[in-house]
């Protein structure tokens, strides 16, 4: 056992850096915050225990989903059946995800198959509805009306900017979300997997495989940092 | 194969910022304010959100559940031309759909130059503002409040 790796004596890691400085936009939330707790606009209560559902949710029980469904065909028949049914088995109780309510009316949740002649690709066009309590939070783009105008008119040449580029024999299927019903994309199971466990599996169905602008593929574990373009025709509500 | 690119229109772009007033105090964050990728990258911090990010999460999520089960009715009737919608049984203060869009116009607009999630946040206070669920000189108080809270030492 190491003695003394950073010669001050106990033995510890180093701390991990933090940001030693107040911004204006930190000071702005919590002042946000207070003010609409101190106007009734919601408790103190209810914002603790939606930042706790914000804190703990990610992609791992969606990506977890799939992997299981490559290796259990009667597990895949349920997700492709009864979706909800399915993820109480990756941890997630889709019929009352935080176990205190929500504001979304999540009442489905669809598991849409790839097959060598089908892709599927998910996008809200209202706003950014997204499965939350089995993929966490949208990233940026998602939200971004770049991306929801566009996918839906050209849905090939926009999942090739995320760098998946489909032969044309490939039909490319958009979903779009709303407030009833949240889709999550389940690809094939790439080659070069064979004998992979389960946990090995999940580390390659990225967020952004489930939603449909990648394939998971050995070694890849990450999503692509995408840029975010402005709006090119900005809303009139 | 290249995407069909689209260029905004100006006109386009000016009519939706002509709906939307610079707020001093938040032109004067937007401007002045650091935002997390430049204090992560001078700090060293590999984390991509601010610490805030999940309490702001949190915040947008609480402001629109002011009665889960009627959020859609609400939205329904507001959508069909519901000029009265605070009166309407279980109105939350904020109703998602309201607030997203308006944050895809400010994020056009007044805001387009800010990260995110910055420009949600700005956005946010932004909508309440403008709806006077919160006023400026009283958000300007709490910001400073705020500001002296967390420098004590």
């Amino acid at each position: 056992m190491p003695h003394d790796d950073h010669g001050h004596g106990h033995g510890h890691n180093p701390p991990a850096p933090m940001v030693d400085e107040i911004s204006d936009f930190e000071a702005l939330e919590i002042a946000v915050r207070e003010l609409a707790i101190a106007k009734g606009l919601f408790t103190a209560e209810d914002h603790r225990k939606f930042t706790e559902f914000a804190e703990h949710i990610g992609p791992t029980p969606a990506a977890r989903m799939v992997a299981k469904a490559w290796l259990d065909p009667e597990y895949k028949k349920l997700c492709l059946t009864d979706a909800i049914k399915a993820s109480l088995a990756v941890g997630v109780n889709w019929l009352n995800p935080t176990g205190f309510g929500t504001p979304s009316d999540y009442t489905d949740l669809r598991v849409l198959e790839d097959t060598p002649t089908l892709h599927h690709v998910v996008v809200c066009t209202l706003c950014s509805c997204y499965p939350r309590p089995i993929l966490g939070f949208q990233p940026e783009w998602y939200r971004t009306p770049n991306y929801r105008r566009r996918l839906v008119r050209w849905p090939r040449q926009v999942i090739a900017e995320f760098g998946l580029v489909l032969p044309p024999e490939v039909e490319i299927r958009v979903e779009d979300s709303n407030q009833k019903c949240r889709f999550i994309v389940m690809p094939m199971r790439p080659k070069g997997t064979e004998g992979w466990t389960e946990d090995q599996l999940t580390e390659i169905v990225t967020r952004d495989c489930l939603i449909g602008v990648a394939l998971p593929r050995p070694g890849v574990t990450t999503n692509l940092k995408m840029p975010v373009h402005r709006a090119a025709k900005p809303a009139h509500h | 194969m290249a995407a069909p690119k689209l260029e905004a229109p100006l006109d386009d772009l000016i009519a939706a910022g002509a709906k939307w007033t610079p707020v001093p105090l938040l032109e004067e964050i937007k401007d002045h304010g650091r935002a997390w990728e430049d204090l992560a990258a001078q700090y060293g911090v590999t984390n991509p959100d601010p610490p805030w990010k999940t309490s702001l999460d949190g915040m947008c999520e609480a402001l629109a559940a002011g009665s889960c089960s009627s959020v859609a009715a609400v939205e329904k009737e507001w959508l069909e031309g519901a000029s009265d919608r605070a009166h309407l049984p279980g109105a939350p203060a904020l109703p998602l759909l309201e607030r997203r869009w308006e944050e895809d116009e400010l994020s056009a607009t007044l805001y387009q130059d800010v990260p995110f999630p910055e420009r949600q946040l700005l956005a946010l206070a932004h909508s309440l503002i403008k709806r006077g669920l919160i006023d400026e000189r009283g958000l300007a108080q709490k910001v400073q409040e705020v500001r002296e809270r967390l420098s004590a030492t």
